[in-house]
C-alpha cells in the first residue's frame, strides 16, 4: 500500500518544455485510460495546468505502484516528448514525501504566485477527471480529500491567499473599496488607454462598477476601448467636465507631463460639491500632480503605491508560510498514520474473528454442561466473554494503532500472525 | 425559572461582554476561526442575561419599569450591545465591537454608580417623564453610534492618506458608509437631545405648577450639562449640514461627531460624580425654629 507522483512545475521545467508537457482535458483522459491498460491495479490522477504537470499513483498491492522513474517515462510518452530532454527537469517522489508535496500543491505553496486560489480548483478538477476515467481507488481517494483538507486548513488558518499581489487588485480591494461602499452607483473615469486599465476595470465590475466612461487624446482609440470594455466614450477636451462628474478615475495615459495639475483641479474642486474621489494613477509618468492627493476628500495612489501596498502583502505573505508548512505537516502525518492502520485492518479482523471463534465454541461447550441456565444468565455470560476478548485485545490493537503513526507496523504485524498463527 | 433570574448580576453580563471584547481585540494579533464564533457567543450570552436583568427589575419594581439612573444606563448600554451584535452578524470581518462593547461597558459602570432608586413619580407626569428619559437614551444612543464612526472614519481615512491598506482581519465599514452614520446621528443626536431637554423642562414646569414633586433649579448640574450638551449638539447638526458640500466636510462631520461623544462622557461622569436636586425625591417643608420668647 503506497503511493507515488513523478512531474514537473514552473521551479523544475521551462516554459517550452511545460508546454509540450501540458495535458488538455481530452488528451489527460487518453492518458489515465492508457494507465490504466499498462498498469492495471493501479490508481492515478494526472494533475495538469499552465505551471506543473504531474501524476499520481497509487497501488494496495505489496509490490507498490511504478517508481517515479517509470511515471515520467509514461508522462513523456503520453506527450510524445523525447525523455532525454525531460528526464533531467522532471521529479518525483514516494510515501510520505509524495503526499507532502501534493499538499503542498493544493495549499498553493508551490505555486508561482504563493497562495494564490485557483489551485484548490484545479486539484478537484483533475480528481473528477480520475474519477471518470476510472482510474481512482480508495488511496487516491483519501489522498485526494485529504489535500483538499489541507488546503482548506491553509487558507482558514492562515493569510497566506487573503493578501492581494497584482496593482489592479490591490487598487480596487484594499483602497478604492475601503472608501467606498458600493460602485453600482458610481462614475469611473478611464483616462488613457494603458494595459493595466482593462484589468482594473475588470475588478472594478465584479465589485458592481456600471457607470464607466472612457476618454482618451484620440476620439477613436476612445470609442474603440469603450466599445470594448462596454462603456461610453467622451472627449478628451472635456476632460474637466468628466473629472467633476467622477466618483473613480484610472489614468493610465502616456503623456510625459500631467495630465491634471494642482491648479486646475482646484478650479473643479468645487463644482465637485465635496464628493470624495478616488486616483488610480497607473501612468508612468504621473498623469495628476501629486499635490493633488493632499486636497480633502482626494485619495490618490500611483503605480508606487500600489506597488508598495503589493510588496507589503507579499513580505505578509512569506510570514504565513511557517504556520502553512506547519499545517501541511500535521495533514502529511495525519494521513501517513491512517493509512499505515489501514494496512492492519485485515490482521486486526482475523484476530477478533479467531477470539470471537474460540469464544462461541468454548460458551456453547459451557451452556452444554449447565443446561438449567435461563436466558439471561445466558446472555449475561456471553456479554462476560465479550468484554474479556476485547479487553485482552485492547493493547495490542493499541500497540498497533500508536505504531501507524511512526510507519507501516510490520514489525509488529509479523509477530501478529507468528504468535496467533493468522494467515498472510 | 424566577429564582433563577433573581441571581443574575450586572456582574454575569458585564464578564460576558469583557470577554467578548478580550476576544475581539485579539484580533490585533493573530487569526482564528473559531474567534468569530466564541465572541458572538459572549455578546449574545451576555445580551441575553442582560435581557433578563431588565424584565426582572421591570417586574419587580413598583413604580414604572426602568425609571431609575441605574436602569437609565443599563438599557443604554442594552440597545449598543444588541446593535454591537447585529452590526458583528451582518459585517463579521468589521471589529465592530472593539469599539461599540467598550462603550457598553462603561455605561455598565455608570450604572453601578449611580442611584437604583426610581425617579419620583406622580401619574401627572409620567408621561412627560418617559419621554424625557426616552429622548435623552435615543441622544446619548446616537451620539455613541455617531462617535464611534466618526472616530473609525479618522482611523480609516489616516491609513488611507498614509498609502496603507487595511489591515488583515481588521476591516473597516468604508469612509462612505461611516461618513453616512455619523452625519445621520448627528441630527439625530441633535433632534432627540433638543427634544428631550424640552420635554425637561416641561415635566420640570408641571411639576412646579401643581406643587407635586421636588422642582429642578436652571443652575443645577444635571439641567447645564444636557443644555450644555443639547446645545453643542444643534450647532454640531448645523455645522456639519454647513459644510456637507464642501470636500473637507466629511473630516469635520467625523471630528464633531467624535467631539460630541468626548462630551457625553465628560457630561456622564459630571452626572455620575457631582451633586444634584434632578429627579430627587421632594425635600421635607422645613421646620421652622422656635422664637426665643416662646409662646405667649
Amino acid at each position: 500500500m503506497s503511493l507515488t507522483f513523478a512531474g514537473g512545475s514552473h521551479r523544475t521545467v521551462p516554459i517550452e518544455l511545460r508546454e509540450q508537457l501540458a495535458f488538455s482535458s481530452e488528451q489527460a483522459a487518453a492518458a489515465l485510460d492508457r494507465f490504466r491498460r499498462e498498469f492495471p491495479g493501479n490508481e492515478a490522477v494526472l494533475l495538469s495546468t499552465c505551471n506543473r504537470v504531474e501524476l499520481y499513483a497509487a497501488a494496495e498491492q505489496r509490490q507498490g505502484p511504478p517508481p517515479p522513474a517509470e511515471l515520467a517515462m509514461f508522462l513523456a510518452e503520453c506527450r510524445g516528448v523525447d525523455l532525454t530532454a525531460v528526464s533531467s527537469v522532471l521529479g518525483g517522489d514516494r510515501g510520505p514525501a509524495a503526499v507532502k508535496h501534493l499538499f503542498s500543491v493544493a495549499a498553493g505553496l508551490d505555486s508561482m504566485v504563493l497562495g494564490e486560489p485557483q489551485i484548490v480548483a484545479q486539484v478537484k478538477q483533475a480528481w473528477q477527471l480520475a474519477v471518470a476515467s476510472g482510474t481512482t481507488g480508495p488511496l487516491t481517494g483519501e489522498l485526494f480529500q485529504a489535500a483538499l483538507r489541507a488546503a482548506k486548513r491553509v487558507a482558514s488558518e492562515t493569510a497566506l491567499g487573503r493578501e492581494r499581489l497584482s496593482i489592479p487588485s490591490v487598487a480596487v480591494a484594499d483602497f478604492a473599496a475601503a472608501v467606498f461602499e458600493r460602485f453600482d452607483d458610481k462614475r469611473v473615469l478611464l483616462v488613457g488607454a494603458g494595459k493595466m486599465a482593462g484589468e482594473t476595470l475588470r475588478y472594478l465590475r465584479d465589485a458592481g462598477a456600471r457607470d464607466v466612461r472612457v476618454v482618451n487624446r484620440t476620439a477613436g482609440r476612445a470609442a474603440e476601448l469603450a466599445d470594448r470594455l462596454g462603456a461610453t466614450a467622451g472627449h478628451y477636451d472635456e476632460l474637466a467636465d468628466e473629472l467633476v462628474a467622477a466618483d473613480l478615475v484610472i489614468s493610465t495615459t502616456g503623456a510625459t507631463e500631467p495630465v491634471v495639475t494642482r491648479t486646475a483641479f482646484e478650479q473643479l474642486e468645487v463644482r465637485r460639491q465635496g464628493r470624495p474621489l478616488v486616483v488610480l494613477d497607473l501612468a508612468v509618468p504621473r498623469d495628476f500632480d501629486p499635490a493633488i492627493g493632499g486636497r480633502p476628500g482626494v485619495w490618490l495612489y500611483s503605480v508606487d503605491d500600489l506597488g508598495q501596498a503589493c510588496e507589503a502583502n507579499r513580505r505578509r505573505r512569506q510570514r504565513e508560510m511557517p504556520a502553512a508548512w506547519t499545517i501541511i505537516d500535521e495533514e502529511t502525518r495525519r494521513f501517513m498514520g491512517d493509512l499505515h492502520h489501514r494496512s492492519t485492518v485485515p490482521v486486526i479482523e482475523q484476530l477478533r474473528a479467531g477470539w470471537n471463534e474460540t469464544g462461541e465454541a468454548e460458551l456453547r461447550r459451557l451452556f452444554r454442561k449447565l443446561p438449567d441456565l435461563d436466558a439471561a444468565a445466558r446472555d449475561e455470560i456471553r456479554q462476560a466473554f465479550s468484554r474479556y476478548a476485547a479487553k485482552m485485545l485492547h493493547p495490542p490493537l493499541a500497540s498497533l494503532r500508536s505504531e501507524s503513526h511512526a510507519g507501516p507496523p510490520h514489525g509488529l504485524l509479523d509477530a501478529l500472525r507468528r504468535l496467533f498463527d493468522l494467515k498472510e | 425559572m424566577a429564582d433563577f433570574i433573581s441571581r443574575i448580576s450586572v456582574v454575569c453580563f458585564a464578564a460576558s461582554y469583557a470577554v467578548a471584547l478580550g476576544f475581539e481585540a485579539t484580533r490585533l494579533w493573530f487569526r482564528s476561526g473559531v474567534r468569530g464564533v466564541t465572541m458572538i457567543g459572549f455578546v449574545a450570552a451576555g445580551l441575553v442575561a442582560q435581557t433578563l436583568y431588565l424584565v426582572w427589575r421591570a417586574a419587580t419594581v413598583t413604580a414604572l419599569p426602568w425609571s431609575s439612573a441605574f436602569d437609565w444606563y443599563l438599557l443604554a448600554a442594552w440597545v449598543l450591545a444588541a446593535g454591537s451584535l447585529w452590526m458583528t452578524l451582518s459585517n463579521p470581518r468589521t471589529p465592530v465591537g472593539l469599539f461599540v462593547l467598550r462603550v457598553v461597558l462603561g455605561l455598565i459602570g455608570a450604572a453601578e454608580l449611580s442611584s437604583r432608586e426610581p425617579f419620583p413619580q406622580s401619574p401627572a407626569t409620567q408621561t412627560w417623564g418617559m419621554l424625557h428619559g426616552g429622548f435623552n437614551l435615543a441622544m446619548s444612543v446616537a451620539i455613541v453610534l455617531g462617535g464611534l464612526a466618526g472616530g473609525m472614519w479618522l482611523i480609516q481615512a489616516g491609513r488611507l492618506a498614509r498609502k496603507q491598506p487595511p489591515l488583515q482581519g481588521f476591516r473597516m465599514p468604508s469612509l462612505e458608509k461611516m461618513s453616512l452614520w455619523a452625519s445621520r446621528m448627528i441630527v439625530v443626536a441633535a433632534c432627540a437631545g433638543g427634544s428631550g431637554f424640552l420635554s425637561g423642562i416641561i415635566l420640570n414646569a408641571v411639576n412646579r405648577q401643581r406643587g407635586l414633586l421636588e422642582t429642578v433649579p436652571w443652575n443645577d448640574p444635571v439641567v447645564l450639562r444636557m443644555g450644555l450638551l443639547t446645545i453643542w449638539l444643534l450647532v454640531a447638526a448645523a455645522g456639519s449640514r454647513l459644510v456637507s458640500q464642501r470636500p473637507e466636510g466629511r473630516r469635520v462631520t467625523a471630528v464633531l461627531s467624535l467631539v460630541s461623544l468626548a462630551l457625553l462622557t465628560l457630561s456622564i461622569l459630571w452626572g455620575v460624580l457631582g451633586s444634584t436636586r434632578h429627579g430627587m425625591p421632594p425635600q421635607p417643608p422645613a421646620i421652622a425654629a422656635p422664637s426665643a420668647g416662646g409662646a405667649a
